[in-house]
């Protein structure tokens, strides 16, 4: 258990919870150290909000520690409670939530206190000058952009300082050109003010470019927590990789190992056997595995690659296309397996695939990974 | 489109604009009819600076001053209470909150002297303090919160029901109590529907007659506000009662003009 661990370093920012909201279950930990991204990847309903409403003090959970920057802010068993207001957290929501019947420069000078008038309109000054918001001091909130009401909202919720930035889905209102842009823009502003955040996202690119640990969550528990690449890029979990949405999970025995390549050889006994390298792993052979290779590591060929250094080649027929925006998806039959590729829309025309072509799938051993099943029976 | 349409023509149709004359007509005839009056005679002046005239028209607007203060300080809290309450207990409240709107105001006045009359529940108790409402200026006052606070605690509530709690929340996360919340968001947020019930609630009390006939009785400069002057007036002099109508009409209209500029000018700030 993560609550019983020791931080090695200073302000760790932790905690669990256990909390009931009528038949849904949340039972979750999380630790995010200075000036690092935790990103929440999971579906709607995972219990992700929640979390951080729970660490907001905005819910209260029926059992649990919550630390941010090394101050207890609950616990249910020294019944420690401190409020929302004395938490030092920021909250980015996902439709911002800017005071309608406020300026942007009031907006942003709301959680200043103590300072004085003179010092509040310096510092909401130098925000509005790094968040790119000049000349908009005087516009109410309805009368800005998207992506200057997610700047108005961050520039507000980091004014006062905050210990903890919690972010829910806070690109979900934003066109995707605008989502990538202000991805960048949040992370160098994030950096600059030196706090660790919690992310929210059921986006795999976002929780992978905006997140240094990410925390699968699934059904209010968290099923697999590391670094993004890794576990989103090529999942080692059968749950993640089926949320995550790996388009080809195969099947396969392993016929032989070879420890000088690093590869095993992994092949169907039905059928007429598709036989594929994998990055060898300490399963014996003869045992089953199930190999994930993502559909965008896949290379199509019209003929068979000669001088190429990847170590799968397998020849197929095309049996379906589909369009999945910005490219294409190919299904091609591969000796009795539906391997799925992803394509743009000028290579489909300049190979000028339709259904029936014969293609080559050509993918390294490196790009194949072995999931774990929860269920290894099958 | 089309229903914006097809809606626009049906109300410039004969039909609309028929009914739409029918109803100005019912509605300004009579007040056209009281302002020609009031003009018409020669004594007009002589109606309003009598000192009975004076007397209820100071009496009105101390009472229902009154009225408005405690109704607001009273309802604010207890509206918000009911905007962001789901417990039955509430709800039923709630459902209560709006009985003396439908009420017939006589039915209040009575039920009010069973209550805090002399022979009433808290008759007894109140007369061993040495207090006794029925028949006393404090009597008006009752009434007139009576008959008056659910307008204002129904504006009020809806007025807290539109500030969603997210606003409260995030305010909370930047550092601000609740209270400070309430005082810095909540209420700016929700005072266009404040003014409105301030607006409404105000219009009521002043133009209360019912349960403070019954509970206060018609005393000249105690209980004898201006709708129980007319009456009285009525009696023996129409000049007088038609003086002191014109009188009541143009105090509402001004209370009302007054609040609906500060409702509207705090509804722009928040839409601006």
């Amino acid at each position: 258990m993560m609550q019983a661990e020791v931080s090695q370093y200073e302000g760790a920012t932790r905690g669990w919870i256990k909390c009931r909201l009528g038949s849904f279950n949340l039972d979750v930990e999380w630790e995010v150290s200075d000036n690092q991204v935790l990103t929440l990847f999971g579906p709607s309903g995972a219990g992700k909000t929640t979390l951080l409403k729970a660490i907001a003090g905005l819910i209260r959970p029926q059992e649990g520690h919550i630390e941010i920057g090394n101050r207890v802010v609950y616990d249910s068993d020294a019944a420690i409670w401190i409020p929302p207001h004395r938490r030092r957290t920021g909250f980015l929501t996902q439709n911002y939530n800017l005071f309608p019947h406020l300026t942007v420069a009031d907006n942003i000078g709301y959680g200043l206190s103590g300072a004085g008038p003179a010092g509040r309109w310096k510092k909401v000054q130098a925000l509005i000058e790094s968040f790119q918001l000049n000349g908009l001091e005087n516009r109410r909130p309805h009368e800005i952009s998207g992506g200057q009401q997610q700047r108005a909202a961050l520039a507000r919720a980091l004014a006062p300082e905050p210990d903890l930035m919690l972010l829910d889905e806070p690109f979900s209102s934003l066109d995707v050109e605008l989502r990538r842009t202000l991805r960048d823009e949040l992370r160098k502003s994030l950096g600059k003010a030196g706090v660790p955040a919690i992310l929210v996202t059921h986006d795999i690119e976002e929780a992978i470019s905006m997140g240094d640990v990410v925390q699968v969550i699934e059904n209010g528990r968290v099923i697999e927590r590391g670094s993004p690449l890794e576990i989103l890029g090529q999942p080692g979990q059968g749950r993640v990789a089926r949320l995550v949405g790996v388009e080809n999970l195969l099947r396969l025995r392993v016929e032989s190992r070879h420890p000088q390549d690093g590869t095993m050889v992994c092949f169907s006994p039905e059928g007429p056997g598709l036989q594929l390298e994998a990055p060898l792993s300490d399963v014996e052979v003869g045992q089953w595995v199930t190999v994930g290779i993502r559909a965008s590591d896949i290379i199509l060929a019209d003929a068979e690659p000669r001088g190429s250094s990847a170590r799968n080649r397998l020849p197929g027929e095309v049996t379906d296309i589909q369009l999945r925006p910005p490219g294409y998806e190919i299904t091609l039959a591969c000796r009795g397996m539906a391997l799925r590729c992803h394509i743009t829309g000028t290579s489909l025309n300049e190979m000028a695939i339709v259904r029936g072509s014969k293609l080559w799938a050509v993918f390294k051993a490196s790009s194949c990974f072995l999931v774990r099943d929860e269920d290894n029976s099958r | 489109m089309m229903r914006n349409v097809s809606a626009h023509s049906l109300f410039t149709s004969p039909l609309g604009t028929a009914s739409t004359a029918i109803y100005i007509v019912f509605i300004c005839l009579p007040i056209l009819a009281l302002v020609i009056r009031a003009l018409q005679q020669d004594s007009f002046l002589g109606s309003l600076t009598n000192e009975q005239a004076l007397l209820a028209l100071r009496l009105s607007l101390l009472t229902s001053g009154i009225s408005i203060v405690i109704v607001v300080l009273v309802g604010t809290p207890f509206a918000r209470l009911l905007a962001r309450s789901d417990s039955l207990p509430l709800k039923v409240v709630d459902q209560l909150v709006e009985l003396p709107i439908i009420l017939p105001p006589v039915v209040a006045g009575v039920a009010m002297l069973l209550a805090f009359g002399r022979q009433g529940i808290l008759g007894p108790f109140l007369a061993q303090l040495g207090i006794s409402l029925p028949f006393t200026t404090a009597a008006v006052i009752f009434a007139q919160i009576f008959v008056a606070a659910p307008f204002y605690v129904r504006s009020a509530k809806l007025g807290f029901m539109s500030v969603a709690r997210e606003y409260e929340e995030i305010s909370e996360t930047l550092g601000l109590s609740p209270w400070r919340t309430f005082l810095k968001l909540t209420l700016p947020m929700a005072a266009p529907s404040l003014f409105t019930g301030v607006a409404l609630a105000w219009a009521r009390a002043l133009s209360e007659f019912g349960a403070t006939i019954m509970f206060a009785g018609n005393l000249t400069g105690k209980t004898q506000t201006m709708p129980l002057a007319i009456m009285t007036a009525l009696e023996t002099s129409l000049d007088t009662a038609v003086a002191l109508s014109l009188m009541l009409l143009l105090l509402a209209l001004l209370v009302l003009g007054i609040l609906g500029v500060a409702g509207r000018s705090a509804s722009r700030a928040i839409r601006r």
